[in-house]
């Protein structure tokens, strides 16, 4: 690591003011990202802004239309809360297959948002489910939010506040694990929401991206079967030592199928 | 004194033991689980400092100019080293003494015959950088942060040189030249057996199968990550090294090489090492470097790999591309084999024991008339490999086993009766292989009819129709294997019985977490006829252990043991002639059993502790320590631990996910002296025989010759949820080459892993058209193998 401050404000105003006052600083919320960057010098921030006690950030709104997690849950307390699994039991499947037990104690639903990795877990479950991202200056939805390969429309000083999540008629998310890290190879979440079918894709490209080839299909028809014989186009996806192009976009219609049949099962 | 023991011995009574043979909890694990253990980077010394290494990011480049300037002028640096500066220092190499050379090794040559050229390891190179990671300058600073930034700043001006990985492409015409001294990068090349008779029966043979077996590359990563801490006294002019490895004295010997000191004014440290399976048998730059910038510096140095460097840059694994030929007549029996075994040696030789081990054994449990092999290995880019957890055994029996299953299928037979049929019987034990090895003893189809009973082999067909129903398939695996424990043949052990009741064993090997603390207690407390908590081993201080040959090619219970024997035994005339004295009387009126000396037809009786006591009462103003007894060996017989496995595997078809639902292991140990701790080697056996079959995989970038496995992301360890609960089982036959009958465990079943898994996801696929699939069997390759054989 190389050296850098540490601060721990109370309110969102003095993050973000603290936040403008230094361009090299930058939120830390569970760590389990930021730390491993730093410890292996690739990145240096000159401040961490320790969003730990910013109030506000670990609050619950539950709805039943819409449940609104803040940012900083952590995917523990997402993947064991009943509140949550009786009205999106996918989202629980998402959060309890994030790492390990220590990972899920740490890392936040903010920060995985905010780090856009390709290959994880939550940017899948928001675009699939249609979630509203709150910022500290506007709301954004997933379909807005996520660009390619780390990347998100959130300014230097905008902060994470929360994610609302409107509860779908049936849903479920999917993941191929890579042998080694264990994060999606490829990630599939289907969901039946009241606008719509949405089927979002994790790991197999550059970035999560919504599968409307798939999306098309189950619309006009909710089942597995729909989808056989789709064939999923290779083109722009990811190739690397744990699976092709062509390898990935298999992946991606095995699990949007298995998705749905499962999705259909979950229903209650 | 060295006694060349008697090599038929009557293996001891079973009723002889009280201790040995029983699942003795671990005494070491207390320590260990409490944080009490005694690592390397659990030392440090007052005014220590820290060593950081700048190392290659190119796989060959030549290294022009180092400009270190600048980051001499840092913060708390307090110097940075060269190559140029080993070499202005009169530093010499490291001479790891790469080619096998127990008598009863094959020898290794160059092409032609000849003395082998191994690529001369310096501390640090001169030249040029061999691969990536490879340790080009080292700043040592105040604290480790300054140490990292002031390596950020050493500049080094590369030419970087066209590379090669890959040892099939290393010795084509035109390939990459690694060393100039060897143009082709063929280093060795050497034909074993009797190539007249092989050719002789492939040519009468009614079948010929061929196959060829990439064992891929795999690397150790144990828990603790290699370490050094280096001192020196100015005063007496003795270097003291702290560092983690299978055997303190000969690191002490080959370190005091590249310094180019006397040995004697070299202490190596090592107490409780964190993992090894071979990685860290052998010397690394880093140990000769804080050793000799201690002296330099005058305070102590401390290095410490990361993870990453420790994937960049530990010895390796495995990598031999194997292709085999095996002969059969009409009726299977087994006629020839012939092999050409490719070992990718690295940038340079640090261990020919891969090459050397898995050469005569390519026949491996199989009566195979007449065989021939071809062991030949090539440099390449790469970190160098070294012997890996069954050295050079998993990749010829992987070979075998393999080669045997698609005989099988291909021809007709039923793969266990195939292997049946030819099996060496015990009644052929001691059994001569066509190379001129002899297998000491073993039943080899006793292991395989319990492994078959075990794995309830004959009720597969209804577990694989469920599982159908699941839309998966379920395959099985079978595979024998032999292996050999041969190893460094000298091993000395000193023992002291103190009157206060306690027994001291100084040994030379090295545990490196197989519980030797317990074990060899164990063998020493019922060949003394006491209890075992009377009983300390001592190892790990060169200055107290003088010799030895450490831990490696399961060498260390037979060898402890045999040691242990031969010191008592000598202890015994001993005690006898001093009771003798004591009392009065003739040595042959003296009787011993079960821990005591009793005048025969008399009342008097001593234990080996009042002998200790008037020994010591006797010594009066001299040594008042006890009995003590110094016994040192040589044993240059290997033996040959044998087994099986079976295995049941469960494939998706449309992701090409592998799930092990059934692992059964039979091992032949040979006495097994606590089946606790050898149950335990035999599961981490299986995991690290599993690892390399379906996740671990050292890659490398065939576009730009960079490693990208280079950390726990992309290199895939296996895990506990990933095995099933192991069905073990043991087929004791002792071993009649040592008196405790041992052979060894801890390598077994990694030997026959391998081969067993892959033969039972072929087996679940076989239908789709699928014969092979190379290593590892990851969800990725067993879909594109399922595509490629749909085509
Ligand atoms: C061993 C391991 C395994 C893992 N496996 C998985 C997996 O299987 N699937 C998966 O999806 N993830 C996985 N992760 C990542 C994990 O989910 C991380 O916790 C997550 O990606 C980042 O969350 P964090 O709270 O730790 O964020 P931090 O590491 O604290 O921050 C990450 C980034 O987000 C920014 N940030 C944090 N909070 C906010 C906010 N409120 N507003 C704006 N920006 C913010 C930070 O400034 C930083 O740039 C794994 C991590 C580890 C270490």
């Amino acid at each position: 690591m190389y050296p850098f401050e540490y601060v721990r404000p109370a309110s969102v105003e003095e993050a973000i003011g603290l936040r403008r006052a230094d361009a090299g600083a930058q939120w830390l919320a569970g760590g389990m990202t930021l730390l491993p960057s730093m410890k292996l010098r690739l990145a240096a921030p000159s401040q961490l802004i320790d969003l730990t006690d910013v109030e506000g950030l670990d609050e619950w709104s539950i709805g039943d239309e819409h449940i609104v997690l803040g940012s900083m849950s952590s995917h523990r307390r997402v993947a064991e809360a009943d509140e949550v699994r009786t009205r999106i039991q996918a989202l629980s499947t998402v959060a309890a297959g994030i790492g390990d037990p220590q990972v899920r104690n740490r890392g936040t639903l903010g920060g995985s948002i905010a780090n856009n990795d390709p290959a994880a877990d939550y940017p899948a479950a928001l675009l699939g489910l249609g979630a509203t991202i709150r910022t500290s200056q506007r709301e954004i939805s997933a379909d807005e939010f996520f660009k390619d390969f780390f990347e998100t429309v959130l300014e230097d000083d905008e902060l994470v506040v929360a994610v609302s999540f409107p509860v779908p008629r049936r849903a479920a998310y999917l993941k191929f694990r890579t042998p080694g890290s264990r994060y999606a190879l490829v990630g599939v979440m289907v969901a039946e929401t009241r606008d719509g079918v949405r089927v979002a894709v994790t790991g197999a490209g550059p970035g999560v991206y919504r599968a409307t080839q798939l999306e098309t299909a189950l619309a006009e028809d909710f089942r597995p079967e729909a989808l056989v014989g789709l064939d999923m186009s290779p083109d722009g996806l990811n190739a690397d030592m744990h699976g092709s192009p062509e390898y990935r976009a298999h992946l991606t219609g095995v699990l949007a199928r298995r998705a749905t049949a499962q999705a259909i099962a979950c229903e209650n | 004194m060295t006694d060349e023991l008697e090599l038929k011995f009557d293996a001891l009574a079973v009723g002889a033991f009280k201790s040995v043979g029983r699942p003795v909890a671990r005494r070491e694990d207390l320590r260990l689980i409490t944080g009490k253990g005694r690592f390397t980077d659990d030392f440090n010394e007052p005014g220590q400092v820290v060593a950081v290494l700048v190392r290659s990011p190119y796989p060959h480049a030549r290294i022009n100019r180092i400009d270190s300037d600048t980051a001499k002028q840092m913060p708390g640096v307090l110097a940075i080293y060269t190559g140029e500066d080993c070499r202005a220092d009169g530093l010499g190499i490291i001479s790891h003494s790469p080619v096998p050379s127990t008598r009863s090794d094959l020898k290794l040559t160059a092409p032609g015959g000849g003395a082998i050229f191994e690529g001369p390891h310096a501390l640090l190179p001169v030249d040029k950088a061999r691969h990536v990671g490879e340790g080009i300058a080292m700043v040592v600073a105040e604290s480790h942060r300054q140490a990292l930034d002031a390596a950020e700043h050493v500049r080094v001006d590369y030419e970087p040189l066209p590379w090669v990985a890959d040892s099939a492409v290393a010795i084509r015409d035109g390939a990459p030249t690694v060393w100039d001294e060897v143009p082709n990068n063929v280093c060795v090349d050497t034909r074993f057996g009797d190539t007249a008779a092989t050719d002789a029966a492939f040519a009468s043979a009614a079948h010929v199968i061929e196959m060829e077996f990439p064992i891929q590359r795999v690397t150790a990563t144990p828990l603790e990550p290699r370490a050094a801490l280096g001192q020196y006294d100015e005063a007496s002019g003795r270097y003291t090294l702290n560092a983690g490895s299978n055997g303190a004295v000969t690191h002490k010997r080959q370190i005091a090489g590249a310094l180019n000191v006397d040995p004697e004014n070299i202490r190596v440290l090592c107490f409780d090492v964190g993992g090894n399976f071979g990685t860290k048998n052998r010397v690394y730059v880093e140990f000769g470097l804080v050793l000799w910038a201690a002296r330099k510096i005058g305070r102590p140095v401390k290095f410490l790999a990361t993870r990453s460097e420790s994937f960049l840059s530990d010895y390796q694994g495995r990598d031999l591309l194997t292709r085999v030929e095996l002969a059969l007549d009409a009726d299977g029996t087994f006629l020839a084999y012939r092999a050409s075994n490719l070992s990718n040696v690295g940038a340079r030789i640090v261990s020919l024991s891969p090459l050397g081990k898995g050469a005569p054994l390519v026949t491996g449990s199989y009566r195979i008339p007449a065989a021939e092999v071809r062991a030949w290995a090539a440099f390449t880019t790469t970190t160098p490999t070294q012997a890996y957890r069954s050295s050079g055994r998993p990749e010829v029996i992987h070979a075998l086993e393999r080669i045997i299953d698609t005989a099988a299928h291909r021809l007709g037979f039923d793969p266990i009766a195939l292997r049946r049929k030819n099996l060496v019987s015990s009644e052929e034990m001691p059994y001569t292989n066509a190379f001129g090895i002899t297998y000491d003893s073993g039943d080899y189809i006793k292991s395989m009819d319990i492994a078959l009973r075990l794995a309830d082999w004959d009720g597969f067909e209804a577990r694989a129709l469920a599982v159908r129903e699941r839309g998966l398939r379920l395959g099985r695996g079978f595979a024998n294997y032999v292996e050999s424990s041969i190893g460094a043949p000298r091993e000395r052990v000193d023992m002291t019985i103190s009157p206060a009741g306690r027994v001291e064993v100084v040994v030379g090997t090295q545990p490196t977490g197989q519980g030797h603390e317990t074990s060899f207690a164990q063998v020493t407390a019922d060949l003394l006829g006491i209890d075992a908590n009377a009983v300390d081993i001592v190892y790990g201080d060169t200055d107290i252990v003088a010799e030895g040959g450490g831990s490696h090619s399961g060498r260390s219970m037979r060898h402890a043991s045999t040691a242990i024997y031969g010191a008592i035994e000598k202890l015994k005339v001993y005690a006898i002639e001093l009771a003798a004295d004591v009392w009065g009387i003739e040595t042959q009126a003296i009787g011993y059993g079960d821990g005591r000396f009793v005048e025969t037809g008399g009342a008097r009786r001593f234990d080996w502790f009042e002998l200790a006591a008037l020994e010591a009462e006797r010594a009066g103003g001299g040594d008042q320590r006890g009995l003590r007894i110094s016994h040192s060996h040589e044993m240059h017989t290997p033996v040959f631990p044998n087994g099986c496995a079976a295995c049941e595997v469960e494939v998706d078809t449309e992701t090409g996910f592998v799930r092990i639902t059934k692992y059964v292991a039979v091992d032949d140990v040979g006495r097994v002296i606590n089946p606790l701790i050898v149950d335990g080697q035999t599961h981490g056996s299986i995991a690290t025989g599993a690892g390399q079959a379906l996740w671990e995989q050292c890659y490398t970038d065939p576009d730009s010759g960079q490693p990208l496995s280079g950390s726990f992301m992309d290199y895939g360890i296996p895990r506990a949820d990933e095995m099933p609960s192991f069905i073990t089982a043991f087929n004791e036959v002792p071993s009649p080459t040592n008196p405790l009958g041992v052979k060894s465990g801890g390598e077994g079943p990694t030997t026959a892993a391998l081969a067993v898994i892959i033969n039972a996801i072929v087996d679940a696929l076989r239908d789709l058209g699928v014969d092979d699939i190379p290593m590892p069997a990851t969800p990725f390759q067993v879909w594109q193998s399922i595509r490629d054989a749909q085509g």
